[in-house]
């Protein structure tokens, strides 16, 4: 009995290192776009149903995250790694350069695009299951951090299909995202990066 | 005179002891040259106000740690900040943060009445309906930024509000996965590491050892593949206290060499050596009274002062120039015949230092004790001690020396016999009318420094890497009680945000940034207390009514946040230093600290119509000061002559004291000419210069008019002593600080005119009689 999970282990150890953090990153990173819907429900302990929110989005490599949020209200975002825009009647309006959304923009980024070096700045990473159904452990490094976030779980196939994030106090937020990896980006999309 | 010899004797051991003891803790020198610019001439409150200001200076050091890898900074910030903090010279060394959530969590929900005026807080009062609509969207903006506070606690966001008031965007970022302060530029990714020292700096041996500490941080650094920058007041006092004593030891060491060969050379007899006691006690006896006096000397003093060396040795030196006059040269016998001359002289000197003491300025008044009193030891030295140890010396000087000096002499009566004295002298005033037209002052600090290039790069760096630019200007306001400080920094404020809107000024810190006064923060309770009716927009995207009304009545029964209050939680640390507290007259005072000011001509009207407030501008103050100490000092330098002159009426009569005093103002005049002719400025040190040359000159006009051993003779006694001054003071043009440098230049040309304009001093001859001004 110990010779079997003993030569079990054997064969599944090269199994378990098949994939891993850069075959993610090169997995994550391959589509020249994608583009679908999200749910986010934020799960509040001082209420009883979750803040729910959706829209659609779409990420083009290189060039950064558009974020079309339609309920409970309508508002579009445009992330590129330097900067957040809202778009307003008068055009794209950059957000006040808060140094905490900076971050938050380019973690979000360094998630959706598989952007290693990015979290691992602040995270430790740890990756399990395989190429069609893994996931991604996301544990804070720094003291501030540690004191805000438990932790933060990213499940995913081809794309990333689900971020759960856990705050200290008990709250909770899970981000869903039904995406279609594209090959090129419509006229319209490439506008609106311009 | 050989009777004082065993008095003299008992007070040089006296002198000696003094010294010893005021020197029994290691040397009692500052190195600080600042501190011997005058004190501010404002009230306790202005001096306390510029001693907070100056603290940061004065002990913080600020380093930059880069790495063109950011990874690799964590590490190296970490070694460097553990190796620093167990330094017993630090009191504290920060290179992380650990903020305090739970703290600042609680002084959130404590402020958020407190909020400061300014856009923010206009937009809650005025346009509500438009703010709660923004902050529904903010909930289900995934980028708008997460506050501090929970969103259960938050559901209005005047915490979130508050919190980015609080810690504005800046250029140095805090790292929340490192807890560093980093920056970017140049490059490479760099971190802040601040550093406090223990001692104040100007404590002899603080600058030195952070010097030390800086280099050896430095090449661990640069050895790691990074680059170090530091700044701090220190490494200037560090760097100035290094010039001190190498200028020192090359300047005093050239002077006593040149004074030694000067001596042998002339004389060839080992004893004259002995004319150095005059020069060791003057130094000793100038030290002394500084130390007395002020408690400390400063190295400016003592580098100063050691090119006394030479004045001191005046003395020694025209007693034993007599011995050209022939004959075998007695002691005791010369000593009788130029005592009244030696007499004199220092008499005209003492009253010129003690002008120079009345002015408002430490430099000088150390400087003219210091050269007071050395001049006294030389003098007790020279009358007491030497008559008494040259008896039977036997001097028999080189004649060509003399030869010299009467074939100049005759050249001289020659010339005049052809011309004349006056157009001589109109020919001179005209030299001097046109050099003085091209003269320009010049009163900058930066003079008062010899600037270290190194040091102001890397500050420069430090500055445009930060972003921060401390400025030396701030505003003081007083008010009845801190309330009311807050009341009148925040209209202050006002009139400085519409500076910072026409790019004159980066921006400031006030302590109305802070927290609005009880006025604004009942007006704010008000206003929200109309919030009730206007909750749609926050229930339509699903937040719960209760949790909004509780929301509202626990903001209505926010108690007022006080001062104290908002300086003791963790966002209040970068204001604490702006608060000065209660005053002794019962009032409080505040400060506001400015960044990165263009102009400060700008800021004189700000605080015009203002009450209690206060621009405090120590440099321009000082700036102003120099100008009129200038002005003082040729004031005190006349009434000085003035003395001088009746002093001499006393001993030569009318005529031979006025040429005595105007022979000495004359030459001080045409050096003064010579820097305009050379594009010097006139600064206070060259001004003082030519002070001290008046000195001098009086000096050199006494002996050439008591002309003890014929006019020759006593030409040459001027000459040794003139060279022995250049030995000292115009060997000083070699500092590398230019208030120092421009001292001896100005030292050395007088010394030329003084020497040249002597011979005019001497007893009227048949055809000489037309020189009547002097």
């Amino acid at each position: 009995m110990r010779t079997l999970i003993a030569l079990l282990l054997t064969l599944a150890a090269p199994l378990a290192q098949a994939f891993d953090l850069d075959d993610l990153a090169t997995q994550l990173a391959r589509p020249a776009a994608v583009a679908g819907s999200f749910v986010q429900q934020r799960y509040l302990r001082a209420l009883p149903q979750p803040l729910t929110s959706s829209g659609h989005f779409t990420l083009a490599r290189g060039l950064g995250l558009l974020w079309r949020l339609e309920k409970p209200l309508t508002q579009t975002y445009r992330i590129t790694p330097g900067a957040i825009a809202k778009e307003t009647p008068a055009g794209w309006t950059p957000l006040p350069g808060s140094d905490l959304a900076a971050r938050q923009s380019a973690l979000f980024l360094a998630v959706l695009g598989g952007d290693r070096s990015g979290l691992e700045r602040d995270f430790e990473l740890a990756l399990s299951g395989d190429a069609r159904h893994w996931q991604l452990r996301l544990t804070p490094r720094g003291a501030l951090l540690k004191q805000v976030f438990d932790g933060i779980l990213i499940q995913g196939g081809e794309l990333v299909e689900q971020v759960e994030i856990r705050e200290t106090q008990g709250d909770r937020s899970l981000l869903r995202l039904d995406g279609q990896a594209r090959d090129a980006l419509s006229a319209d999309q490439r506008a609106a990066f311009q | 005179m050989i009777r004082l010899q065993r008095p003299f004797l008992l007070f040089l051991f006296a002198l000696l002891a003094l010294s010893a003891w005021q020197w029994r803790h290691g040397p009692p020198v500052a190195a600080d040259l600042l501190a011997l610019l005058p004190q501010g001439a404002g009230d306790a409150l202005t001096l306390q106000a510029e001693a907070r200001m100056a603290e940061p200076l004065n002990r913080e050091v600020l380093l930059l740690v880069g790495h063109p890898q950011r990874e690799r900074l964590p590490a190296l910030a970490e070694r460097l900040g553990q190796a620093w903090s167990r330094e017993p010279l630090f009191e504290r060394v920060q290179w992380q943060l650990t903020p305090d959530l739970p703290g600042l969590r609680q002084q959130l929900l404590a402020s958020r009445l407190a909020l400061a005026p300014g856009q923010a807080r206009d937009e809650l009062i005025k346009t509500p309906d438009t703010y709660l609509q923004a902050r529904a969207a903010a909930l289900f903006d995934p980028f708008a930024g997460a506050g501090a506070l929970p969103l259960e606690q938050d559901w209005f966001g005047l915490g979130l509000l508050l919190q980015r008031q609080l810690t504005p965007a800046s250029k140095v970022q805090f790292d929340a996965g490192s807890g560093l302060l980093l920056t970017q530029g140049d490059g490479l990714s760099w971190a802040l590491i601040r550093a406090r020292t223990r001692a104040d700096a100007f404590d002899f041996d603080a600058p030195p050892q952070v010097e030390a500490l800086i280099e050896a941080a430095r090449r661990e650094v640069v050895a790691d593949g990074g680059q170090l920058l530091a700044a701090s007041g220190l490494r200037y006092a560090a760097a100035g206290q290094a010039t001190a004593s190498r200028e020192m030891s090359l300047i005093g060491g050239l002077a006593t060499f040149g004074t030694l060969a000067l001596l042998l050379g002339l004389f060839r007899r080992w004893r004259v050596l002995l004319s150095l006691l005059a020069v060791g006690v003057a130094l000793l006896a100038g030290s002394a009274a500084c130390v007395l006096l002020f408690g400390q000397i400063n190295a400016l003093t003592l580098i100063l002062g050691a090119s006394l060396t030479g004045v001191a040795a005046d003395y020694p030196l025209h007693y034993l120039s007599k011995s050209w006059k022939g004959g075998p040269w007695d002691a005791t016998a010369i000593l009788r015949e130029t005592l009244p001359g030696l007499s004199l002289s220092l008499a005209t000197n003492l009253l010129g230092y003690l002008a120079l003491a009345c002015t408002p300025f430490p430099a000088l008044t150390q400087v003219a004790v210091f050269s007071a009193a050395g001049l006294i030891g030389a003098y007790l030295t020279t009358v007491c001690l030497l008559p008494a140890w040259w008896q039977r010396l036997d001097l028999a000087p080189p004649a060509a020396p003399l030869r010299v000096m009467q074939r100049l002499l005759e050249l001289r009566l020659r010339l005049l016999a052809r011309t004349g004295s006056l157009p001589l002298l109109l020919a001179l005033l005209a030299f001097c009318g046109a050099g003085v037209w091209q003269l320009h002052l010049q009163n900058d600090l930066r003079l008062w420094l010899g600037q270290d290039p190194t040091l102001t790069r890397e500050a420069q760096a430090i500055a445009r890497l930060t972003g921060l630019q401390p400025t030396s200007q701030f505003f003081l306001v007083r008010g009845a009680d801190a309330d009311q400080v807050l009341e009148r920094q925040t209209a202050l404020g006002q009139r400085l945000d519409a500076l910072v809107s026409a790019g004159q000024l980066q921006g400031y810190r006030a302590l109305s940034g802070l927290l609005a006064p009880a006025a604004a923060q009942a007006e704010l309770r008000q206003a929200l207390a109309g919030w009730g009716e206007r909750l749609q927009p926050l229930l339509a995207v699903g937040i719960p009514a209760e949790a909004l009304e509780a929301e509202l009545k626990q903001l209505q029964q926010l108690p007022d946040l006080n001062l104290d209050q908002a300086l003791a939680g963790p966002l209040g640390e970068p204001w604490r230093p702006l608060w000065l507290g209660r005053t002794t007259e019962g009032g409080a005072a505040g400060l506001v600290s400015l960044q990165g000011l263009g102009n400060a001509q700008v800021l004189q009207t700000v605080a015009a119509g203002l009450p209690g407030v206060q621009l405090v501008d120590r440099l321009g103050e000082l700036r102003g000061l120099f100008v009129h100490t200038q002005r003082l000092a040729v004031e005190l330098k006349l009434l000085a002559s003035g003395a001088i002159f009746l002093l001499l009426l006393w001993a030569f009569g009318r005529r031979a004291a006025l040429r005595i005093v105007c022979l000495p103002l004359l030459a001080a005049l045409a050096a003064l000419a010579c820097l305009g002719w050379l594009g010097q400025p006139l600064t206070l040190f060259s001004l003082f210069a030519l002070l001290l040359i008046t000195a001098i000159g009086v000096d050199y006009a006494i002996l050439m008019h008591e002309a003890i051993g014929g006019a020759a003779v006593s030409l040459l006694g001027g000459l040794l002593s003139g060279v022995g001054s250049w030995l000292s003071f115009g060997l000083l043009m070699l500092s590398s600080t230019p208030a120092i440098a421009n001292f001896g230049l100005a030292i050395s040309l007088g010394l030329v005119f003084s020497f040249l304009l002597a011979p005019w001093a001497s007893p009227p001859v048949s055809h000489e009689k037309d020189l009547r001004h002097g």
